[in-house]
């Protein structure tokens, strides 16, 4: 299986407002081609899955989507329990294990040399927990998890080897105002205010 | 801890909009963090390392949250990598409340040389701060701390010391 076949998978099935968490490197730019508003991207080392746990805490009635890498949750592998613990039944975390560090000429991971994702989860205690090696068992595991209202954790063992594409265009602030904007069109509410101490009754409200 | 301390950051969190808190425990600091996880205004996601909360606080403002950490002077050292690619590369805030180990008046030998980290790591960083030594001082510069990061997208801290965390001065 691998990585760009999933992601031309994740790109029709999600829903055009499911918020999607992304790293650094080709996951994200992969992503970034979709063109989709509803992406907050380029959290390196270890935040991936910090990042989506705080916007599914947030946004309790949005699907939160987060696709991480093994060499970055391995960073912050602590983060699976806080992710255990808390239990946002409305994220999918989605790990892309090509056992490497891809961008790093492929130096191997914790995870080629046995360490084993999927019991991490289940011994942390996220009950839906899969590891899935086919394109037709991952298109299934997204279908589920999608249809469900469970935190799910799922490990898609993929290829090491990537495809080439586009250099991006977004530098990361200019997604992280893309994302907000578009989480306050959505949501209606305010999150950037850059004169919090001017009198409110001055200004006409806006929201 | 003393009760009118662990009030008046409650306070200060309330009057600065804040509704989303993550922490580490901390020796001195557990009564403040007890109080905020009691009080139903905040919702508080307690983490296994700062690095953890620092993401964790970054999405929830990106969902809409106002978000504080309640992590020691220990954490701040912990996250100086999401600090930097995080809240430093993206300009995200985040207000930080942190009780100042190696601030004199602390007694525990291991803590000493944060008196020597932290406030130079901060200004490295770019985290604007302001150390509070007086109860009266701290629910007022919580707020400020807060509007500021607020306007500025960028973290801010308050270092609570002197009569604020130590229970004889």
């Amino acid at each position: 299986m691998r990585k760009p076949d999933c992601i031309k998978i994740l790109h029709k099935k999600l829903p055009e407002d499911v918020l999607v968490v992304t790293p650094t490197g080709k996951t994200y730019m992969y992503w970034e081609a979709t063109e989709r508003e509803a992406q907050i991207s380029q959290l390196n080392l270890g935040l991936c899955t910090p990042v989506g746990l705080g916007l599914a805490l947030a946004l309790p009635h949005r699907k939160v989507v987060v696709l991480d890498g093994d060499g970055n949750l391995l960073f912050n592998l602590a983060s699976i329990a806080d992710l255990a613990v808390q239990n946002p039944g409305n994220l999918v975390d989605i790990v892309f294990d090509n056992e490497c560090y891809q961008s790093c000429d492929s130096f191997p991971s914790a995870t080629a040399k046995g360490v084993d994702l999927e019991a991490i989860a289940k011994g942390c205690g996220i009950e839906n927990t899969w590891t899935v090696r086919e394109l037709k068992e991952f298109e299934q595991a997204i279908d589920r998890a999608l249809g469900g209202d469970q935190l799910t954790f799922i490990i898609a063992k993929v290829a090491p080897g990537e495809d080439l594409v586009s250099l991006p265009r977004q530098e990361g602030r200019e997604n992280k105002y893309r994302f907000v904007r578009y989480v306050e069109r959505t949501e209606n509410i305010r999150i950037i205010n850059p004169y919090p101490r001017r009198r409110k009754k001055d200004f006409a409200p806006s929201y | 801890m003393r009760k009118e301390s662990v009030r008046a950051i409650i306070t200060g969190l309330k009057r600065a909009g804040i509704n989303f808190v993550s922490m580490l425990p901390d020796s001195d600091f557990t009564d403040a963090q007890k109080a905020v996880m009691a009080d139903k205004t905040f919702t508080c996601v307690p983490v296994s390392n700062e690095a953890i909360a620092f993401g964790v606080c970054a999405g929830a403002w990106l969902g809409g949250k106002k978000a504080a950490l309640l992590i020691t002077t220990d954490g701040i050292i912990a996250s100086a990598f999401p600090l930097t690619t995080l809240n430093l590369a993206k300009n995200i805030p985040v207000l930080m409340v942190v009780p100042y180990r190696g601030s004199l008046g602390d007694g525990i030998w291991f803590v000493g040389p944060m008196a020597l980290t932290t406030e130079p790591l901060l200004k490295d960083l770019q985290v604007a701060y302001t150390v509070i030594n007086k109860i009266d001082q701290v629910a007022d510069a919580i707020k400020q701390a807060q509007l500021s990061a607020e306007a500025w997208l960028r973290p801010a801290a308050v270092l609570l010391a002197g009569e604020v965390i130590f229970e004889e001065t």
